[in-house]
């Protein structure tokens, strides 16, 4: 896996703090993302761990001292039961299917090496997922919890969507976060404001 | 439940209204107070068709250096538009103070070259129009360059050069002259229109007052559209170009407070300038109004 470089290795948005960029609701709301991080309330010790691990590989950050929290948000949403307005078709509620198919992971993982899931090896953590992404696991850990689905539309997709609900994540990819109240007025491909990030060559 | 936002309402855009009305009248009072033309008619016009010209050019190379800047420059010939502005700001104010020098050789040059320049600027912006997916469409009229702004360079220029005209005691002078100048406001008035309607319609005339240009200057171009043919119109036409005029001194005022009302008001105004209603645009109803106040007394009797 090729290393990566964010292009906009000088940015960081928060200089926007007191710019006319950000208004008092933005910068509130940013604050709390950033010091509010919530305590463990929903998933189990083991779960936490289980699914610190699993994070650790969907999004890396080894070269964060301070990582994205990702864990803390999913175990708050669910402690909150905020689901997206909707359940998918052919899995339980959101809660259960969370803990289910956390469970399993655990489970699976015992089955193979007979030890946790965060004890495994980068790589055999990482071989592992792609199963439980590819539907190669075991019928009777699963029951009728399809783990294809339960990786991709639980696991992956809330996980990306808290990393990038960060502002280091939004330094990285150079996203100016909330337009509000100032937004954009060069809208066209390849136009950009002052006030947006500047892309660098970074090959 | 967070609070319940107010209704929009417009009842305090009456007071607002007034109140800028009344600084548009004041402004445009000592305007007048100031503006000493002297001479006989024939140099009166020539000043005021200066003066015209000299806001116009103001308005346009304001407005085009802040939508040149918003386009990044892109196109080198992005410049010349608002260089090309001040070169007839320069001309023009010029011919305002000495018209009897507007026809020598170089504010003549100056003249012809920023209306060529906007008439070149026209066929750009229409390129600009034309090259966008859709081609001659709403979007692209409401999202494209402006076809209105090129224009009002060249009636700057036309203004100056008829200016030196009015002072060249030449036999048309008398006669079909300052008809055909009539005739020519009233034509840049509804150019003017034009581009105000377009845009104002773009905004959905979401405040009462943005009604205003598209009301009061139609029928200024109408009065002294009629005018150039029966002289009895001017009587009309002096009132209605009057409130023109005072209607582009009005705008920029209405124009800052379109920008307080939009996300974040003045202080987003890095965004606003360029994004909420253009500040200098309305100026170019003062410029046209101005020269059709001058020429307003020679259509009034024939000439002796």
């Amino acid at each position: 896996m090729s290393e990566f470089k964010t292009p906009f290795p000088d940015y960081d948005v928060l200089d926007k703090w007191g710019s006319p960029s950000w208004n008092d609701q933005t910068r509130e709301a940013v604050r709390e993302r950033l010091d509010e991080v919530p305590p463990r309330r929903f998933l189990t010790e083991e779960q936490w761990s289980l699914l610190e691990a699993i994070v650790a590989r969907l999004v890396p950050q080894p070269e964060r001292s301070d990582p994205v929290p990702i864990v803390p948000w999913i175990d708050d949403f669910l402690a909150r039961d905020e689901t997206p307005g909707y359940r998918y078709a052919d899995m339980p509620p959101m809660r259960e299917a969370w803990q289910r198919g956390l469970d399993a992971i655990a489970a699976e993982a015992r089955k193979r090496q007979g030890k946790p899931f965060e004890e495994f090896p980068a790589d055999d953590q990482d071989a592992l997922l792609t199963d439980v992404q590819n539907n190669r696991v075991d019928k009777q850990i699963w029951g009728d919890l399809p783990p294809g689905g339960f990786f991709l539309h639980h696991l992956l997709k809330q996980t990306v969507g808290i990393y990038y609900s960060h502002p280091a994540a939004w330094s990285e990819i150079g996203y100016g976060g909330p337009a509000s109240p100032r937004g954009y007025a060069r809208l066209g491909p390849d136009e950009r404001d002052p006030w947006e990030a500047r892309e660098v060559d970074i090959a | 439940m967070p609070p319940r936002q107010p209704e929009p309402s417009h009842r305090p855009l009456i007071p607002v209204a007034l109140a800028t009305l009344t600084a548009a009248a004041g402004v445009g009072w000592l305007l007048q107070r100031a503006w000493k033309p002297r001479g006989n008619r024939n140099h009166q016009a020539a000043q005021a068709l200066g003066a015209g010209a000299a806001i116009l050019c103001v308005s346009v190379a304001l407005d085009s250096a802040i939508e040149h800047y918003r386009g990044e420059f892109k196109d080198r010939a992005m410049f010349v538009g608002p260089t090309m502005a001040l070169l007839g700001l320069g001309a023009a104010t010029y011919v305002a103070f000495r018209p009897e020098r507007a026809s020598d050789t170089l504010p003549r040059i100056a003249l012809f070259t920023v209306g060529a320049t906007g008439l070149v600027g026209l066929g750009f912006h229409s390129y600009n129009i034309l090259k966008r997916p859709g081609e001659l469409d709403a979007l692209n009229l409401f999202y494209g360059a402006p076809m209105g702004a090129p224009a009002a360079l060249t009636l700057a220029g036309l203004y100056g050069v008829i200016a030196g005209e009015m002072l060249s005691g030449r036999s048309y002078v008398k006669t079909r002259l300052p008809r055909h100048t009539a005739g020519l406001i009233a034509f840049s008035l509804m150019g003017t229109i034009a581009e105000a309607g377009l845009l104002h319609f773009r905004g959905a005339f979401q405040d009462p007052a943005m009604y205003l240009p598209v009301t009061i200057p139609p029928l200024a171009a109408v009065s002294i559209g009629v005018a150039a043919l029966s002289p009895r119109a001017t009587t009309v036409a002096e009132p209605l170009l009057k409130a023109t005029a005072l209607l582009g001194i009005a705008g920029p005022m209405f124009h800052a407070y379109g920008i307080h009302r939009n996300m974040g008001g003045w202080k987003n105004w890095s965004q606003m300038i360029l994004q909420g209603p253009p500040l200098p645009a309305p100026p170019a109803f003062l410029g046209i109004a101005a020269a059709g106040l001058g020429i307003l007394p020679l259509l009034k009797e024939p000439q002796k």
